[in-house]
């Protein structure tokens, strides 16, 4: 076991993870590292399932070392106004956001033409948006974390999760049932904005950042000091979270550059609506659905989707350096425990069906996109997030 | 000196010649058009159907056209208008002295039906990348991430071309044996024969299968190589005088929603010059439409248990 307690949190020379952590941690990675070289194979789309296998990789390894949670960086900032982990967000938006400019003036020089950047997730804005984003993030607190901080966790041996997942799964055939009451109702009517459309891209990126500054300088001035962590080995210690944030911001760009944007939930989804689809508990037609960018979802014609293939590499990616770094405890989850993480994952899955995209689809690469969309529903999350923390307290779960 | 000078313009004739020879008078190989994208008279067009693929790598200096929006109108069921299409050829880049390169994604489809709407308002110099999108890249060659905005051109739209497209009358009149003409039905031979109503993966959006009376069924496929490069004329002559098809008299060529059928409209016009017509209504109107006739080999029932 990792027995010699570092004595400063400096670089011990020769220290080393387990041999036989390193060893599972090392698989993980060659599995993922296989999958990419055999998804290459694929006629047509092999490329992107491929190239999409290591950004999951990428994204999963950092997700699981930054401790990139969103409701854990909520929490901590709630309870103990420990605000860091919410300023790692904003690095990774900030980071994002300059990032997609880049990428826009390449993709569409013009943008006050009336066209959309292909594939940015720019969703509609209405009722129904903060009434998604209110159910995540409430979701969120019950089942505690978000969709991708489960998947994150199945990587750390979590068994909590594959039962907030699960729930997710049904909260996703219930958004499907609810789809076509909504998109009548509000949705077809519903603008899509897009910052750059009115404002240019100069405008959109000052905005953005001036909202993004003005957001971190108030958590700052919110922040408490929060006590020293332990000394832990090197591989122990997590990443900040703004160092994951960057890392983020990067791997959001490179990836709708290459393949589309960052998103947890359109496999998730897509496994829900064929499986719904064919027992025909759904509607045979969604209204406008697959009109709209986001995280879709798709009957599933194919074994491998692009999306698929990321969330296999992130789940594998967490794994990896899971193991090393001593973080990979399965724990039998208690009763409450999981009647609580299903609940959850049912208000995850609605939720997100709904927005077209959780936490990662909707709010990160919306607001990085500079989506009017994005924005909103990071404030309903957080306010349903709150709510819901609220009630965990009261009620001592 | 004077043999080394001669020597060298007969090399040059002939470098230059075999480059010509490379560009046909409608289609262009890949190989052309990497040696000439630095032509300054050159105009690149990529019709892809797929959202991202432009944007994600495109040919250096292409421009995108986007089908659903830019070569149809959005509202009527129509082809873009001549207003609206000069407008996007001068913002492309279009004047009178140059030449249109189309290329796009699902086996130059939506560049074909590029190519007819370019004829029918008479633009000229207009030539398909054969094999498209897809060969460029199985080929391995550059692709951009940079959308240009080329300064603008001063192409005028000057006519409209009404023989090149055909509208459901023309169709029924030649299903009725009224007029001359011969048809050609380029779907799958499921599709011809009735037995589904659209493709496999695509909505029915007719609720009556099988062809009109009279077509022939020549799937576009049969048009190109595995490579999806255009078969050598004097097979693709063969192929259609194998069905009757010898352009001894006017063809019109139809398909689901009139974007395969132009592929094809493409091959019998331009390489065998032929004179066809495209209907771009095609099985989508004419399966819809009320008290036309239909051979329905299959004798499928619409929404019938």
């Amino acid at each position: 076991m990792s027995s010699t307690p570092a004595t400063t949190a400096s670089f011990v020379p020769g220290a080393l993870p387990p041999v036989r952590h390193l060893a599972a941690g090392a698989a993980a990675v060659a599995v993922a590292l296989y999958l990419a070289y055999h998804l290459a194979g694929v006629p047509g789309n092999g490329r992107q399932l491929s190239l999409s296998v290591l950004l999951g990789l990428a994204f999963g390894v950092v997700l699981q070392r930054s401790r990139f949670c969103f409701y854990c960086v909520a929490r901590d900032f709630f309870a103990a106004r420990d605000a860091r982990g919410l300023l790692g967000i904003i690095a990774a938006l900030a980071v994002g956001t300059l990032g997609y400019h880049v990428l826009f003036g390449a993709f569409l020089p013009d943008p006050s033409m009336g066209r959309l950047p292909p594939g940015a997730h720019i969703g509609p804005v209405s009722w129904v948006l903060a009434a998604g984003a209110l159910s995540f993030g409430f979701g969120m607190a019950l089942s505690g974390s978000c969709i991708s901080a489960h998947l994150y966790r199945l990587g750390e041996g979590s068994l909590t999760s594959p039962i907030a997942l699960l729930g997710a799964l049904g909260g996703f055939v219930l958004g499907f049932l609810s789809w076509n009451t909504l998109y009548l109702s509000a949705l077809q009517q519903a603008p899509v904005a897009w910052l750059p459309q009115s404002l240019g891209y100069d405008g959109s990126a000052a905005l953005q950042l001036g909202l993004l500054g003005l957001a971190a300088a108030l958590l700052a001035w919110m922040h408490r000091p929060v006590p020293a962590a332990p000394a832990l080995p090197w591989w122990q210690r997590r990443w900040p979270t703004y160092v994951g944030g960057i890392l983020i911001g990067f791997i959001g760009v490179l990836a709708y550059l290459r393949v589309a944007p960052l998103g947890v939930t359109a496999e998730l989804g897509s496994i829900a609506r064929t499986l719904a689809s064919k027992a025909a508990w759904i509607p045979h037609r969604l209204e406008g659905l697959d009109g709209f960018a986001g995280c879709a979802t798709t009957v599933k014609q194919t074994l491998w989707s692009e999306n698929g293939a990321f969330v296999a590499g992130l789940v594998l990616g967490s794994l990896g350096v899971a193991v090393p770094s001593g973080d990979f405890r399965p724990r039998l989850p208690r009763l409450g425990e999981s009647v609580r993480a299903l609940i959850g994952g049912v208000l995850l899955g609605w939720g997100s069906m709904v927005a077209l995209g959780c936490t990662i689809g909707t709010l990160l690469s919306g607001i990085m996109a500079a989506a009017v969309s994005g924005w909103v529903f990071a404030l309903f999350a957080l306010i349903g997030t709150w709510l819901g923390w609220r009630l965990r307290r009261w009620r001592g779960w | 000196m004077k043999t080394i000078r001669a020597l060298l313009a007969a090399a040059t004739l002939l470098v230059s010649q075999s480059v010509l020879a490379a560009a046909s008078e409608y289609l262009v190989s890949t190989d052309w058009l990497e040696k000439n994208l630095n032509d300054p008279k050159l105009r690149i067009i990529e019709v892809s159907v797929n959202p991202g693929v432009f944007e994600r790598g495109h040919i250096p200096g292409a421009v995108n056209f986007v089908w659903h929006t830019d070569l149809v109108d959005t509202v009527r069921r129509d082809i873009v208008s001549k207003d609206q299409f000069q407008t996007l050829l001068r913002n492309a880049g279009v004047s009178k002295d140059s030449t249109v390169i189309l290329y796009g994604d699902t086996n130059n489809w939506f560049a074909a039906w590029g190519a007819w709407v370019f004829d029918i308002y008479g633009v000229p110099n207009v030539k398909l990348l054969d094999g498209g999108r897809a060969k460029w890249e199985a080929e391995g060659r550059p692709l951009s991430v940079l959308a240009q905005t080329p300064p603008p051109g001063d192409i005028e739209i000057t006519t409209v071309n009404k023989h090149l497209r055909a509208f459901l009358p023309d169709v029924v009149a030649a299903a009725e044996g009224k007029s001359d003409v011969a048809l050609v039905d380029i779907r799958s031979p499921d599709e011809y024969q009735g037995k589904i109503f659209a493709p496999p993966g695509v909505q029915e959006l007719a609720v009556r299968a099988g062809h009109v009376p009279g077509a022939v069924n020549v799937p576009w496929g049969e048009a190109v190589a595995a490579d999806g490069t255009f078969k050598p004329v004097e097979e693709l002559r063969r192929i259609y005088a194998a069905k009757g098809i010898d352009g001894s008299k006017p063809i019109i060529t139809y398909c689901r929603i009139g974007e395969r059928s132009s592929h094809t409209w493409f091959a019998l016009s331009k390489l065998l010059g032929y004179q066809v017509a495209n209907y771009d209504g095609s099985w989508t109107e004419y399966g819809n439409a009320v008290g036309v006739p239909i051979v329905n080999l299959a004798g499928t029932v619409w929404g019938g248990k």
